[in-house]
């Protein structure tokens, strides 16, 4: 007997018995839609999760940070210049691989544009800081490498900080403005974009008015506050202003930093690129090992370990779930097969085998699996599409067709073993037997 | 040439230590083109005969061979090989699917020997049409009156063109005027090349047949030509 009247057999059954089918169908639709949607929420966490670690700088952001020296390095301790801008020329002329390098200095300064003063951290950086951060300005321009040799008194602010100082102006408007640090004049020569989550987006923007994180965020968890609140000068004028009066000695290239990070181009190379800058750096800080690195790979790893807890619990769900369908199609067939022994005598009588009588069997529990898991995908889209419109966010489920294939195949394998024994004791059945069955 | 050779052949039912020989040492040999009746009365072993030389049964004892397959031995893919092939079976209870319509029911057969959907329909069509069903294609069994219903039994019976034909009881069911155009179709048949085996208890039927085998408790009690053939 071919495949497809099989096929059409197994249908005209189970369509002549919808309700029945619709039931023995349940367990795989739960199934399949708990699978769909859990990979699609899994792959909606890795998504936003990639999205967020993207704006604060990607992967391939790296920092170096100052660490305490072991107890029999300290003697030597002091002759370790620390953190400076030396170490980030070296780094620049040594390590090809690291693209983009960013030393700050930071400074606690009252700020005002004619106001209420206020105290923020006030950064001096190089134009790869932008890069490295992944800023974007709503207006004007970033510091530039002309503002650098000429130490001009010029400030980059965050959209919170623009908003703050200059209530409700466009970004636009505050060019050219007059910022006070430390009530030294600085010029308004750019302005970051507004950076926020989706989910603050799209509440902002369905209009409720305490979205605007003024104060109202700041119990809860804002990866971007501290890019909203950013004030940046150039790197020399910082040093001029604020940092070559505590220590006369000091010059641009020795005085401590308070930060260095930089970007390694090519994430294949990662390690490799970490390995050259400790070299380089262990030549600048004369073999002290008072220094380490900051990578982002924790945070990836954490979100890593979160999302497969995710998707064993929602595999765990899938599988019970399939689990349970899979006996109930081979409750269903078994309840229809004893409906239909007269049926099976009729065909053995007429020339069919007993393996034509299996295949038939497991082709229409197959199907009624197939259809259930078809039946499954489009609920479980329902059911993100439902999670989508409650709760918007970075962390959007989204649909994969990995995440479809996986649950058909596994429909079809729930199918295929539930069928087995119902086929197996419909072709066990003795022709003569079945035929005179009533 | 023999087409059915039964040699010895025994059934033997057992029923709570108790045992039954629905048959008991058949020997029988039907030729090509024959037209035998089997007589006897209710529970005399008839439709045990007609499953086992319609290869739905297999006997305990002795051998039966069909057209050339010894049905003894063969595995039960062989077995379903020669019910499919070589064999039309028509029932007392006509055993159509209830579900099918009546080119579906007809083509069965057709679609167990591999005969592709375009052939199979074109044949079970003509086959309706051979039995006078061309109005009725596409009417499942609960429309159909039991004469039209043994009609659709007997196409299906000739979908794979088998040389023999088996009937257990065909008319039994029906009215004595349906029954006749029944077995009408039946010498029709047989008069066009068929070997026709058919169990009756209506002497009637019997004395239309060439001839004539009676049974008893599951032995030939007697093998004779009917009169009318010998005439
Ligand atoms: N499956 C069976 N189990 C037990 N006894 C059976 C079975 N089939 C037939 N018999 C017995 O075998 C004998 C012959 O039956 P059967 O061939 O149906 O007779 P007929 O068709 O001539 O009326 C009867 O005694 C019947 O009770
Ligand atoms: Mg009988």
């Amino acid at each position: 007997m071919s495949f497809f009247l099989a096929v059409e057999i197994s249908l005209r059954e189970i369509f002549a018995h919808k309700f029945r089918s619709f039931l023995s169908m349940l367990g795989i639709v739960l199934g399949v839609s708990s699978l769909v949607a859990t990979m699609g929420l899994t792959a909606g966490i890795e998504k936003g999760t990639k999205a967020i670690l993207q704006q604060i700088g990607g992967l391939e952001r790296v920092q170096v940070r100052p660490k305490a020296v072991e107890t029999e390095e300290v003697d030597f301790w002091m002759i370790s210049p620390g953190r400076t801008l030396t170490d980030a020329k070296a780094i620049r002329e040594s390590v090809p691989s690291v693209t983009h390098i960013s030393p700050e200095l930071r400074n606690w300064t009252p700020v005002t544009a004619g106001g209420e003063e206020k105290g923020y951290n006030v950064n001096g950086v190089f134009p790869d800081y932008s890069f490295i951060n992944s800023h974007s300005l709503a207006a004007g321009r970033f510091i530039s490498d002309l503002d650098i040799a000429n130490a001009n008194r010029v400030v980059v602010i965050g959209n919170q900080i623009a908003e703050t100082l200059f209530p409700s102006a466009s970004p636009e408007s505050i060019l050219g403005k007059t910022v006070l640090l430390q009530r030294i004049p600085y010029e308004v020569v750019g302005v970051f974009s507004l950076y926020e989550r989706e989910q603050d987006k799209v509440r902002r923007e369905r209009g409720v008015k305490s979205a605007r994180p003024a104060r109202a965020g700041k119990n809860r968890w804002d990866p971007f506050r501290q890019k909203n609140e950013s004030v940046l000068t150039p790197f020399s004028t910082m040093f001029y202003d604020f940092k070559s009066g505590a220590n006369s000695q000091h010059t641009q290239e020795t005085v401590p930093l308070e930060q260095l990070a930089f970007r390694v181009g090519d994430l294949d190379f990662f390690r490799e690129s970490i390995d050259q800058v400790r070299a380089v750096l262990d030549v600048t800080h004369r073999g002290v090992d008072d220094f380490d690195f900051d990578t982002r790979e924790d945070m990836f790893s954490q979100m890593e370990s979160s999302m497969r807890a995710t998707r064993i619990s929602g595999g765990l769900i899938a599988g019970i779930s399939l689990l349970v369908g899979g006996i109930g199609i081979t409750n269903i067939m078994l309840a229809s097969i004893s409906q239909r022994v007269r049926e099976i005598g009729i065909r053995r009588a007429i020339g069919a085998r007993a393996s034509d009588i299996f295949v038939q069997i497991l082709i229409e529990s197959v199907a009624i699996a197939l259809i259930g898991g078809a039946l499954g995908v489009c609920a479980g889209i329902f059911l993100m599409q439902v999670l989508i419109w409650v709760a918007p966010g970075e962390n959007m489920p989204v649909l994969t067709m990995q995440s479809v294939a996986l649950s058909v195949a596994f429909a079809f394998l729930a199918g295929v073993f539930s069928g087995i024994y119902p086929a197996f004791k419909a072709a066990a059945l003795d022709p003569i037997t079945a035929l005179r069955y009533e | 040439m023999t087409l059915l050779d039964l040699q010895g052949v025994a059934k033997i039912y057992k029923i709570g230590g108790q045992e039954i020989r629905a048959l008991d040492g058949i020997d029988l040999q039907i030729g090509e083109g024959e037209f035998v009746a089997i007589i006897g009365p209710s529970g005399s072993g008839k439709s045990t005969l007609m499953h086992l030389i319609g290869c739905l049964d297999t006997p305990d004892e002795g051998s039966i061979i069909v057209c050339g397959n010894d049905i003894s031995s063969a595995s039960s893919n062989g077995l379903a090989r020669v019910r499919n092939r070589e064999i039309g079976f028509v029932f007392q209870s006509f055993n159509l699917l209830p579900r099918f319509d009546v080119v579906d029911n007809i083509a069965l057969p057709m679609a167990y020997a591999g005969v592709g959907a375009r052939e199979r329909r074109e044949r079970a069509e003509a086959l309706a049409r051979k039995v006078g069903l061309e109005e009725r294609l596409a009417n499942r069994p609960s429309q159909l009156s039991g004469g039209q219903c043994q009609r659709v039994a007997i196409a299906r019976a000739l979908a794979n063109d088998p040389k023999i034909l088996l009937g257990d009881e065909p008319t039994g069911n029906l009215d004595s005027k349906t029954g006749d155009a029944i077995l009408a179709m039946f010498r029709e048949l047989h008069a066009a090349g068929k070997t026709v085996v058919i169990v009756t208890h209506d002497p009637e039927i019997a004395a239309v047949c060439d001839r004539v085998i009676e049974i008893k408790d599951g032995r030939i009690r007697r093998d004779y030509l009917s009169p009318e053939s010998v005439r």
